[in-house]
């Protein structure tokens, strides 16, 4: 390339590496992510999860200024249409200081299509045993059966990979997130340095900082009025309070299925607990999303059995009770006092 | 408005295993992105030290609450201590190249750029810009690789491969400022290359005792893919007696852990590339990060590219600073009025 293009392109990306930190600088997402049918998407899609909250606080604020009748009546106006009560409730939503946390209680959301996630794949065979049983081969086979049994059950199944062959993680996070599924559950075999030990272990997303965003939002559309990116904010700091709540009692729901159901044919088997972590698939996908290391390749013993086909339906049975688990107490709201 | 001479232009390249600094007084450093604390009031009173940083800090872990705050390529939210970590990290090269821990160099003006690993900047750029607030006077945050695309002016039909310690990322330069499309990362990368060395080497040598630090210093003098260049013999306490220990073969495994994911994905990129500029970009391929110096790489890639009709790679001889210089050339070449604008 000639001086003269190369620096004619030069300023051009310059240009462009400042646009993106100015956006970062005033709170807009990234621009890739920002074309107008997929921001009305999102807003349409979310919309619902920020009103009822709204409405919640609308009447806490009312009940906390003007007698107990209101509170009494929060429950059932929450679980009326929301249109019709958003315009009444958010003013003094946004006056009031009370935004957070934001309980996902407040979601009573069901779960119909799940996206099961073979980890690793193709290429990359993941952690293997000294009896060259695969992690990728486990996977695959333990969602194939999982897919069977949630089919059965009546849910919708969309998975990253269905043959042996290697989908970056970017990719899955991408399937995931266009497939408008409820919840993401990926399934890895772990592989530790202590070939003694052997466990089960969930993972979930970890939090999220900056809990002053969400009074952030609320104190600028005081003075400046509904500004999209404003809204945008709002809508993203209480999904990201939801999401993360509903991966927590996921990974609870599945950690403790898998460790009870298992524990039994196994009784070495140590409960390595729920834990948070940023991994890729969990950072990018837009659901509640978990990672359930169902067992440990690294012990020979457990290595021996995860080569067996009924070991393997006993676990894509305790992944199930545990999706189950939880997909039953969202369909039960009121059990959880809502 | 200060002059030119008053303003100090610094490139950052904040890596997961080393840190390095550029910066327009010619001054140019490298350490080790480790940030530890004393563990308690102990270490505190040897070590005579609020906080160490890079070898330093490796060289006393056993005495200190130890950070590397970029781990996996990402800044972990909510983890005080390693925003705490990455302000360090930032303030210590800063102090490095001269300015002093108030942020300025003889009262004058301070602007970066920093580059971070590609998936960090994807997924927290909020929480990374607000983590470095109030460090320098202006700031721009950009991926590592764009970083080195634009020292090397390699910004047109150009593929840049960045193995580091966390991530292995990669990035399409077509012209423009890279987006999500153009860029891929693994997080198979060094440290996941010195995690299955290790598990080798203690499952042949059970006696031996071995850390993982110990185990990335010989990965960095002794790495490569196919044909042994010699066999790698190393050092290494077995019952506490010092002995010899044969580590080619695992040294050769671990390695080329890292090739099915690069070509796969190194592959898929070029696929993606309009069909007429493919053969550009396959013939400018760049290898920049601590990886791309494992012997024989450039060379199993291009082997790799012959399914596709073949392509050049080549690695950088002295990778160490070519992100932050690429970041040095970015804070050096952005207008004045730009600079206002990006206030830290």
């Amino acid at each position: 390339m000639r001086g003269g293009a190369i620096n004619r392109v030069k300023r051009h990306v310059l240009r462009q590496a400042v646009a993106d930190n100015l956006d970062t600088i005033r709170g807009l997402p990234p621009r890739s992510l920002r074309p107008g049918r997929r921001f009305t998407r999102l807003f349409l899609r979310r919309a619902p999860l920020v009103i009822i909250p709204l409405i919640l606080a609308g009447f806490a604020f009312i009940s906390s200024t003007g007698g107990t009748r209101a509170a009494k009546i929060a429950a059932p106006v929450a679980k009326s249409p929301a249109p019709k009560v958003a315009q009444a409730s958010m003013t003094p939503m946004l006056m009031a200081d009370t935004l957070e946390p934001v309980s996902a209680s407040a979601f009573p959301l069901s779960v119909h299509r799940v996206v099961l996630d073979a980890g690793h794949g193709g290429t990359d065979p993941g952690a293997s045993s000294t009896s060259n049983v695969s992690e990728k081969e486990i996977t695959l086979d333990i969602q194939r059966r999982l897919a069977t049994l949630l089919r059965t059950n009546g849910f919708e199944v969309v998975a990253t990979r269905d043959n042996d062959r290697l989908i970056p993680l970017r990719e899955r996070a991408r399937l995931a997130n266009g497939s408008a599924s409820d919840i993401f559950v990926s399934i890895h075999v772990n592989s530790i340095p202590h070939p003694n030990n052997h466990g089960v272990e969930t993972y979930y997303l970890g939090p999220t900082n900056d809990p002053a965003l969400t009074r952030l939002a609320a104190s600028e559309n005081l003075t400046s009025g509904y500004a999209l990116a404003d809204m945008r904010k709002l809508l993203d700091r209480v999904y990201a309070d939801v999401r993360r709540d509903e991966s927590h009692r996921l990974a609870n729901a599945v950690q403790s299925q898998m460790f009870s159901g298992l524990r039994g044919v196994d009784p070495g088997l140590e409960n390595w607990g729920v834990k948070r972590a940023p991994f890729i698939v969990l950072v990018a996908t837009e659901m509640p999303a978990i990672l359930a290391e169902v067992g440990c390749l690294s012990n020979d013993r457990e290595a021996e059995m995860l080569r067996s086909g009924a070991y393997r339906q006993q676990i894509a049975q305790a992944l199930f009770h545990g999706i189950h688990a939880y997909a039953s107490a969202n369909d039960a709201p009121q059990k959880r006092g809502i | 408005m200060p002059t030119e001479s008053e303003i100090l232009h610094v490139g950052i390249d904040l890596g997961t295993s080393r840190s390095a600094i550029s910066a327009s007084n010619g001054e140019r450093f490298v350490v080790d992105s480790f940030v530890g604390w004393p563990a308690d009031m102990v270490a505190k009173k040897v070590l005579k030290r609020d906080v160490l940083i890079g070898h330093e800090a490796v060289a006393n872990r056993t005495m200190l609450d130890l950070h590397r705050p970029l781990e996996r390529g990402l800044l972990k939210e909510g983890s005080d201590k390693d925003v705490e970590a990455v302000r360090e990290l930032l303030k210590h090269l800063l102090r490095l190249v001269g300015v002093s821990s108030n942020g300025k160099v003889d009262s004058s003006m301070v602007r970066a750029v920093v580059g971070v690993p590609a998936a960090s900047l994807r997924t927290n750029k909020q929480y990374l810009r607000n983590s470095m607030k109030g460090i320098v006077d202006s700031l721009m945050i950009v991926s590592e690789p764009f970083a080195v695309a634009y020292g090397l002016n390699a910004l047109l039909h150009t593929m840049i491969i960045d193995i580091g310690a966390g991530t292995t990322d990669f990035c399409v330069m077509k012209g423009r400022y890279p987006g999500e499309e153009d860029q891929r990362t693994l997080t198979i990368a060094g440290d996941s290359l010195d995690t299955q060395l290790l598990k080798l080497i203690e499952e042949r040598y059970p006696q031996a005792n071995i850390t993982i630090y110990m185990v990335r210093e010989w990965k960095e003098k002794h790495s490569f893919v196919g044909e042994a260049p010699k066999r790698v013999l190393v050092t290494a306490p077995v019952k506490g007696v010092p002995t010899e220990l044969d580590i080619t073969n695992e040294m050769k495994t671990a390695c080329e852990t890292l090739l099915p994911p690069t070509i796969e994905t190194m592959l898929d990129l070029l696929s993606r590339v309009e069909p007429e500029f493919q053969e550009r970009v396959r013939n400018n391929i760049i290898l920049s990060g601590g990886g791309g110096l494992i012997r024989n790489l450039a060379r199993s890639l291009e082997e790799a590219l012959k399914q596709v009709g073949g392509g050049k790679v080549t690695h950088m001889q002295d990778p160490v600073f070519v992100g932050s210089d690429g970041g040095l050339a970015l804070a050096l070449d952005a207008p004045d009025e730009d600079w206002e604008k990006l206030t830290a």
